[in-house]
Order: C-alpha cells, then sequence, then structure tokens
C-alpha cells in the first residue's frame, strides 16, 4: 500500500511540474476581502424571487433524480446483459453539465434539457448500484419460491425487500447529489441557483453571492427534515409544475441534431463510398485528436493526479477534526461545519470563486478538487475512525495519529481515495468549461463556434478516459485487497 | 413494503409528470435575446426596455430571455426559441449561416465602423501607438468571449496577421474572460498584462468612472469593421403574420427615445443587409473559425 | 399403495466432495419419514435433493427458513402460495393485504401460535416464531407432501409438538431431517438413518427404540 502510495505522490509532484499553477492576479487581496466582507453581509434581498430560485432549483434536482432512480432501477434489472453495463458505463462517464450541453443544442433552453442532464448520467449510476444491491442481498428466500411463481412476484417478495433500505438510503444520497447538480446546471444557462450565483459572482456583488450560497447550506443541511418519505409523493405531483416555463421543444431541432450536428463535419452529406471523403475524415479526426483531444487529456490527467492526492492530503488532515478520538465536542462542532460547507459546495463553484480570485491557471482548480473531495473522505474516515477501538492507554496528539489511528485506517482511506479518482477526473474534465485547459475547455471551444459533431467526438474521448480510469481504479483496489472496503461509500448515509 | 410502493410510484409518477408537462408557454410570444456581451444586470435594463418598446409598436408580447453565452444565443436563434436577436458581427454571420432566409435588419450608427481597443496594465510599460504593437508579444492575454467579434474574431486576426503566429504561441499565456466588462478587470487587476475590448464597452465603462487610467490604459486601435446588428428569423411572417419582420425592422429604425439608444449605447439604428458582414465571414473563414 | 419419493443408486456431494453415496429410497403416500444421524451426516443433503427434484408438488420448510425479514408473518406466509394467484393479486397483498387472503392465513397462524402477529415483521420475531412462520407457509403453500430441515430447531417441547402435529394433520405425507429422537420416534412411521455418506438403517418407527438409534451417533 505505501509502494503505491508513493508512486501516487511522487506522480504528483512530476505533474506539478509540467502543470501551470501560478497565481496571475496582482492584487488577490483586494478581491478577498471584499468576498469576505459580503460572506459577512449577506444580502437576501438582491435576488428578486429569491425563494423561487431555491424552488425550482429543488424541483429540477427532484424531477431530474426521480427520472434516473426509477430509469436506473429498470435498468438494474437488464444489468447482466453487456450492453446494458456499457451503455450505463457511458452515460455516466460524461458530467450533467456536459449532458446539459448536449441537450441545449436538442431542446434549448427547456425544462427538459435540465431534468434529461440530470437522469441520464444518474440512471447510468443508479443501475450499477441498485444491481450491485440486489446481487450483494439475502437470495435465501428466492430458494423456496414455487416453481411457477412470476418473476415480478419474486422479485418484489423474495429479492426486493431485503435490499430495500439500501436502495432508498442510496436514492435519497443520490438526491443530495442531485441538488448539488441542479445548482450547477444554472451556469449553463438553467434557471437555477447556478445562474444567479454566476450572474452575482461575475459582478462582484458578494453579498448577493453569499446571501444565496447561505441558503444553499441551509438547503442541503435541512435536506433531512423536509426529505420526509411521507412526503415525497406529494413533491412528486408537484415539483415537475415549479421547474418554470421554457421555450417550446421542436421536432425539427432533435431531428436535425442527430441527422446532421453530430455527423462528422467531413461526411456531412458527403458519398460515403468515395475514398476522399473518407481520407477527408481521417484528417479531420486527426486535426482533432493531435490539436485538442491530446492536449486536453494531457491536461486533464496532470490536474486530475494533483488534485486526487491533494485531496489525500487534505482528507488526512481534515478528519481529526471531526473524530472524537482527537477533539472534543466543540472542536468537532466546528469541525463539522466546515467540512459540511466545503462539502456540500460542487467542485464546480468552488474552483469558479478560486478562479475570479487567483486568475487563470490549474490552481484554483487543484485547491477547488482537493478541498471538496479531501471534505468527503475526511467526513467519511472520521467516522470510520470513532469506531476505531483503542486500548486504554493508547497515545495521544502526534502519536495517537501517526501509529495508533493513521495504520488502522490507511486501508480504507485509499479506498475511499480510489473510489473517488473517477469521480475527480470527471470534474477536472468540466472544469474546462471555466478556462482551464482540460478537455472541457475544447468541448466549450467547439461548442461556441456550433461545432458539435467536434463537441461530441471530444465528449466521447472524454467518457473513454473516466472508462479507463475507472478500470484502472477497480484494478489497483483489488490489487491492494481494498474493494470490499469500499462497498460502504456507496452508502454514505 | 408500502413505502417501497409509494415512494416507487411518486418517483414514477414525478417523472413522467416532468417529462410531459406542457412546456410550450412562451409559444406565442416574440421573443429575442442578445449576446451576453456585458454584465447581465445591464442587459436586463437595456433590453427590458427594449421589450416594452417592441411590445407596444408591434402590437405583440415581446420578450427578452437572457441567456448565459454567445453560442447560447445562436442555439437558441438556430431552434427558432428566439425569433429576433442582438448579435454580434461574429455570432451574427454563424447564425445567419444556420438559418436558411435568416436576415440582419438593423445595426446601430457606429457599428459599420466598429474597433476593438487593446488595453494594457501599467505595470508593462506599453504605450499607446498607431502602429500595432508588436511588443505584446511574450505577454498574458486575455480575449473577450470566446465567440465574441471585438472580443475575439478581429483581435486574433490582427495577432495572426502582424505576430505571425496563432496566440497560443504569440503569448506566454491565453484566456477567455467571457464578457468585455471582465476583461477590462482583469487586466486592470493585472490578472492579464494584455487585453481585447470592444471599444463601446470601453468607453461606457470609462464614463461611468469604472476605469483607474493609472492602471489600464489603451495602446492601439484596430482598424474599423462592421460588428453588432439585429437579426430576424425568415419564418417570423410565417409565425406573426404577412410583414412582420418589415414591422420590426420599422419598429427599430425608428427608435428614437435617447435612454433606450443609450442603454446600447448607439447614436441610432440605420439599415442592414447579410451583404454589410461579408467581411466578417471572410475573416473568420481566414483564422478558421467557420468551415 | 402409491409411490410419493423415489431416488434410485445416486452419489450426491458438493465440488467433489461425495456426501451421499449410492442412495437408493422409495417413500410412498401417507407415510411420514424422519430423516436421523449425526449432523453432518448428510441429512440435509438428502432433504435439499428430495425438494430440487420434487419442487413443483411439495411444500417446503428449509433449515435457514428462507424468511425475508423486512416482510411481515402475514407476508412471508402468503409467499408459500405466490405461484397460485395472478401477478396483479400478488402485487396487491403486498401493499394491502386483501380480507380474503387475511381470512385463510388467520387461522394457520392461530394454530401455530403466532395469530397476533400477523403484521408484526418477521425480522423483529424471536427465532422460534420465525421458524413457526416458516411452518404456516409451508402448510399455506399446501399439497400433500412436505420436506422439512429440522422444522422444530429452534422450539421448546411444546411448540415442537404443536408444530408437529400442525405438520403431520396439515401433509398426508411428511419428510422431515430431525435431531430430537424422541420427537422422531413419536411422530413418524418410519425412521431412516444415516451414517458414513450413506443409509444405515431404515425400519418402521414402531420396531425400533431410542439406544438402536444411538448406534447412529456412534464415530
Amino acid at each position: 500500500m505505501l509502494r503505491v502510495s508513493g508512486f501516487f505522490v511522487a506522480l504528483a509532484f512530476a505533474c506539478l511540474f509540467a502543470a501551470d499553477i501560478s497565481i496571475t492576479t496582482l492584487d488577490p487581496w483586494t478581491e478577498m476581502q471584499r468576498m469576505g466582507l459580503g460572506v459577512v453581509t449577506p444580502d437576501f434581498t438582491a435576488v428578486s424571487d429569491i425563494g423561487w430560485v431555491l424552488v425550482r432549483t429543488v424541483a429540477f434536482a427532484f424531477c431530474g433524480v426521480a427520472l434516473g432512480a426509477v430509469g436506473g432501477f429498470l435498468l438494474s434489472q437488464l444489468f447482466h446483459y453487456g450492453p446494458v453495463r456499457w451503455a450505463c458505463a457511458f452515460v455516466r462517464a460524461i458530467h450533467e453539465l456536459f449532458w446539459a450541453l448536449i441537450f441545449l443544442q436538442m431542446f434549448g433552453l427547456t425544462p427538459l434539457t435540465g431534468v434529461l442532464a440530470i437522469a441520464l448520467p444518474y440512471a447510468g449510476i443508479c443501475a450499477k448500484v441498485y444491481a450491485e444491491t440486489l446481487e450483494e442481498g439475502d437470495q435465501r428466500a428466492v430458494k423456496i419460491l414455487a416453481p411457477g411463481t412470476d418473476i415480478l412476484s419474486a422479485f418484489l417478495y423474495a429479492r426486493l425487500p431485503g435490499v430495500w433500505v439500501h436502495i432508498r438510503n442510496y436514492t435519497s444520497y443520490r438526491f443530495e447529489c442531485g441538488l448539488r447538480s441542479s445548482a450547477v446546471l444554472g451556469f449553463v444557462g438553467l434557471p437555477t441557483l447556478g445562474f444567479y450565483l454566476e450572474t452575482a459572482f461575475s459582478e462582484g456583488n458578494y453579498s448577493e453571492a453569499a446571501a444565496l450560497m447561505i441558503l444553499f447550506y441551509i438547503m442541503i443541511a435541512s435536506l433531512r427534515l423536509w426529505m420526509r418519505p411521507k412526503l415525497i409523493g406529494l413533491y412528486a405531483i408537484v415539483a415537475p409544475f415549479f421547474l418554470g416555463g421554457g421555450f417550446s421543444i421542436e421536432m425539427s431541432n432533435i431531428k436535425r441534431f442527430f441527422t446532421i450536428d453530430i455527423v462528422p463535419a467531413p461526411l456531412r452529406g458527403e458519398a460515403l463510398d468515395s475514398m476522399n471523403t473518407w481520407s477527408q475524415f481521417a484528417d479531420w479526426v486527426w486535426f482533432i485528436s493531435v490539436d485538442m483531444a491530446v492536449p486536453g487529456i494531457i491536461a486533464t490527467v496532470l490536474l486530475t493526479q494533483i488534485a486526487l492526492v491533494g485531496t489525500g492530503v487534505l482528507a488526512l488532515l481534515m478528519f481529526p477534526l471531526i473524530s472524537k478520538k482527537f477533539f472534543g465536542p466543540v472542536g468537532r462542532s466546528i469541525g463539522h461545519g466546515f467540512l459540511v460547507v466545503v462539502r456540500s459546495t460542487p467542485e464546480f463553484i468552488l474552483a469558479y470563486i478560486f478562479l475570479q480570485l487567483w486568475g487563470p491557471s490549474m490552481l484554483p482548480a487543484i485547491v477547488a478538487l482537493a478541498l471538496h473531495n479531501g471534505a468527503i473522505i475526511g467526513h467519511l474516515m472520521g467516522r470510520f475512525s470513532d469506531e476505531v477501538k483503542l486500548r486504554p492507554d493508547h497515545a495521544r496528539g502526534q502519536n495517537l495519529y501517526g501509529f495508533e489511528m493513521l495504520p488502522r485506517i490507511y486501508g480504507q482511506f485509499l479506498a475511499y481515495l480510489f473510489y473517488r479518482w473517477e469521480v475527480i477526473m470527471r470534474e477536472t474534465a468540466i472544469l474546462g468549461i471555466l478556462g482551464i485547459a482540460t478537455l472541457g475547455f475544447f468541448i466549450d471551444s467547439a461548442l461556441s463556434e456550433i461545432r458539435i459533431d467536434r463537441a461530441m467526438f471530444l465528449i466521447v474521448v472524454t467518457a473513454a478516459l473516466n472508462i479507463g480510469i475507472d478500470i484502472l481504479s477497480r484494478r489497483i483496489r483489488r490489487h491492494l485487497h481494498l474493494s470490499d472496503e469500499a462497498r460502504q461509500l456507496k452508502n454514505p448515509a | 413494503m408500502k413505502s417501497f410502493v409509494l415512494f416507487f410510484s411518486a418517483l414514477m409518477v414525478a417523472s413522467i409528470l416532468s417529462t410531459t408537462t406542457p412546456q410550450n408557454a412562451e409559444a406565442e410570444a416574440f421573443v429575442f435575446t442578445a449576446i451576453p456581451d456585458q454584465n447581465e444586470s445591464k442587459l436586463r435594463e437595456r433590453f427590458g426596455k427594449v421589450a416594452a418598446y417592441l411590445s407596444k409598436i408591434l402590437g405583440v408580447e415581446a420578450k427578452y430571455i437572457p441567456v448565459k453565452s454567445y453560442s447560447a444565443a445562436v442555439t437558441a436563434f438556430r431552434n427558432n426559441q428566439v425569433q429576433l436577436a442582438w448579435f454580434g458581427g461574429l455570432s451574427g454571420v454563424r447564425a445567419r449561416l444556420l438559418v436558411d432566409g435568416s436576415q440582419a435588419i438593423a445595426q446601430g450608427e457606429e457599428d459599420p465602423v466598429f474597433e476593438t481597443y487593446f488595453i494594457a496594465h501599467s505595470s508593462t510599460g506599453l504605450k499607446a501607438s498607431d502602429a500595432f504593437p508588436m511588443d505584446i508579444k511574450g505577454k498574458t492575454f486575455t480575449f473577450g468571449s470566446k465567440g465574441s467579434t471585438s472580443g475575439r474574431l478581429m483581435p486574433e486576426y490582427h495577432i495572426r496577421k502582424q505576430l505571425n503566429a496563432a496566440p497560443d504561441d504569440a503569448f506566454a499565456k491565453v484566456g477567455f474572460s467571457g464578457n468585455h466588462s471582465k476583461t477590462i478587470a482583469l487586466v486592470q487587476s493585472g490578472a492579464y498584462q494584455v487585453g481585447a475590448v470592444n471599444f463601446q464597452v470601453w468607453l461606457n465603462e470609462m464614463k461611468a468612472g469604472k476605469i483607474d487610467a493609472s492602471k489600464v490604459s489603451v495602446i492601439w486601435k484596430t482598424p474599423a469593421y462592421p460588428d453588432y446588428q439585429w437579426s430576424i428569423r425568415g419564418d417570423v411572417n410565417k409565425q406573426f403574420g404577412e410583414g412582420f419582420s418589415d414591422r420590426v425592422t420599422k419598429a427599430l429604425l425608428s427608435m428614437k427615445d435617447p435612454g433606450l439608444l443609450a442603454a446600447f449605447p448607439r447614436k441610432s439604428f440605420i439599415p442592414a443587409s447579410n451583404a454589410d458582414y461579408q467581411p466578417i465571414l471572410d475573416v473568420a473563414k481566414q483564422i478558421k473559425l467557420i468551415d | 399403495m402409491t409411490l410419493r419419493f423415489k431416488l434410485t443408486d445416486e452419489d450426491f456431494g458438493y465440488r467433489g466432495d461425495i456426501v451421499l453415496r449410492d442412495i437408493s429410497i422409495e417413500i410412498n403416500a401417507g407415510e411420514r419419514i424422519a430423516l436421523v444421524g449425526q449432523s453432518g451426516a448428510g441429512k440435509s443433503t438428502l432433504i435439499s435433493i428430495l425438494q430440487a427434484r420434487y419442487a413443483a408438488d411439495t411444500a417446503f420448510v428449509p433449515q435457514d427458513l428462507g424468511l425475508v425479514p423486512t416482510l411481515s408473518v402475514f407476508h412471508n406466509i402468503y409467499m408459500g402460495a405466490l405461484q397460485r394467484n395472478s401477478v396483479v393479486r400478488n402485487l396487491l397483498n403486498l401493499v394491502w393485504p386483501r380480507p380474503a387472503d387475511i381470512a385463510l392465513i388467520q387461522p394457520i397462524a392461530e394454530q401455530l401460535g403466532i395469530g397476533e402477529k400477523l403484521f408484526v415483521k418477521v425480522g423483529e420475531l424471536s427465532g422460534g416464531q420465525q421458524q413457526r412462520t416458516a411452518i404456516c407457509r409451508a402448510i399455506f403453500h399446501g399439497g400433500d407432501a412436505c420436506l422439512g430441515d429440522e422444522p422444530v430447531s429452534a422450539n421448546d417441547q411444546h411448540q415442537s409438538r404443536v408444530i408437529m402435529d400442525a405438520l403431520t394433520t396439515s401433509f398426508d405425507t411428511v419428510v422431515l431431517a430431525m435431531h430430537d429422537i424422541d420427537l422422531a420416534l413419536e411422530y413418524s412411521t418410519r425412521i431412516i438413518g444415516i451414517k458414513d455418506q450413506s443409509i444405515a438403517l431404515d425400519v418402521a418407527a414402531d420396531q425400533v427404540t431410542r439406544t438402536d438409534l444411538n448406534t447412529l451417533y456412534v464415530k
């Protein structure tokens, strides 16, 4: 385990040399002061209809997750078919924001765009988790069913009830993720929190931005209070009507997307039996690969590796903050507060804020990714460390940390970290939209030039890269015998 | 088990409703948008006035929808989700290429002779000159939006021509600020040493006292080129009645309210045609922003 | 007499280890068989072989009970009859138990002393109550024959007799693996003893004494 960790740390250092991590703003302090002032003077009146903004953000999250959970559940029943598994891996390898950009081309700024952008990748994730949960569930009751029992009854009586609690917990955890996704979708123009946040930040209205962020934290922190199973039915019926209006959807736009937009430019309307067409196509692929895909991949991998190690370091530093073994109740509540805020803020928003402060380089992205993911893993490890049994005369302070705690939880820590690897990469790609030259930057450029074919090519490359990292991470986890421990991550609630 | 069935059927209902809820509430309104080249609050103020004006003159509800990017404006126009748009030169050319029969109908009096200002932070020591400032080579440089004419297309064209290199190679670092207000802010703060900005936005912010002349100044002005214009879809007559397109054109050209015009800011609107923007198309093709 | 279960010259095992060798067995309708022998001798294997072969028309109580802890007693018992009813009826029963089905199941549960627990989740019951739920499910499954693997192991003497009474009155033919010799002698018509991977003893219950059976438990 130490060898693998050492290798990853060394790799991150090597990447650090190749990466651009300069602070380019000459005077980040003034801006930071203004931002700090904004945080202490939140202005809840600045956004008109701030309540509706929140309601819409919840509505998008709810509809998207509902559709994703139902779709994922149905797909989990077919998960033993290879093509279904591959399709799920593909849709979940593409970030919600990229899906939103794709659906924007088809449906424009309609609620459907936002709902599907959340639902599709979530269906892929839910299908996998549901299928695994069902597979790991107790099968004994199935064996006593008489032959001739229909499969639906057999499933609902003998298989589902045993794992239902896990599925429900996982789905409500997904809902929390959905809220973050929904908020971020505003950055591409959907009428959720991110829309107003982007406006507030870019215009320097930090009091307004602070108000929006505070409400967002309250919303996530109070989730357990209002996301009651009994109320879900009510939400389900009401939510779709709070998505806000939009433009009408035209079939011709959808048809055009599939028949023209995503067809590589050299093949559009050309004779497909001509050698010339295909040599032009080869040039097209070569050009995009060399000029965009390869530099994009390099930047994405560099940033991912640095952020991964940064996440690990921060997680190791932060978990004692909430551990009973290290801090008393007061210290722990401060620690909890800090971790909740950092992990509830989507990486995209964190990166956006740091970018405003420090100017465009990889630094804001690294810090954002490491903070957010470090807080998530730190939180899980803190809880895990509480359960570690120590002898009564155990060491204290640094020695407790270094000699007693770390050796005991290091395996768990690595499992969490590798599990998070693919998530970090997916986020890294998306941060390109903010101007860091990862794959997302080139996808955003292609879309801004209305070259959908190029964007789709690059999105597929991004998905392939994510799937590759996912496979690699699973191999390493298996190699280190960590796979069982990582399972616990699936039900963090 | 009840909880499962209830939970699941609730989710089912939500999914069905969320995909089928009628979403064409705006179908009957005449909707327009604009490229987000400036702060959104400013755009809302400006186009809110325009919407009120058009509603009154046309007798149809006219509505402004803000978008987050240049390409979103083009896509909305292309998808017939907006029928009219205030485009820049490049976005207008792109949009009209994508929508058969669409027309540039009006432009500001200033737009046929639009300019881009290259601005630099005082620490660079760069001074204003009539000739292209060759010394910007090797500095850090920010464009505006990736899809902007004055913030991207024209400056990139001149950079390629004068420095004989792609921006990525000519500068230590290249960024896209997103909009002109931000370009000014970034250069003023020193985040970038040099930037390219829409001259109208520059003059406007100068007038508003938002620019600290001791920190940032204009070092070069590009030759004039045609830029902003109102473009309308070719099929509006089918949707809103015969002659609608002409009525919109007339409404725009006869906009005389100084408050309205000052919000752009333009002295007045004058007729425009697709052909006026041929130079933009040529330049865009030359630097391969359009195939 | 009609033959109800039959195995001829068969070997059985898991992953190459032979658990039972050269087994031949014929069980007629109306017989009540007790399978006895040391733990690990192969009683469970024999029961599960018979179950696999005769699953279509035989009720079954496995050693692990096969209950769903998060479902109520009613639902677990009802699971014995899923195959008889339509999907719609099964689904409706899952959400709103039908009075008609409750009326069918209530007496069975009462017979086994869990009538009051009908809508309690099985996971909240004691081990003995859980075992009796599984018995009820077998009875609700119905048919003329029942296979059981240690069906009274978690219950006291009194409850064991209640279970044995219920099983022997509900089914014409029963084949039960049992560890309680006295109970086996009391309720069965025929005793089959298993030792060293094969059938060591096969006699009518009234022809054998407790001491005769002790040989099965000696190495």
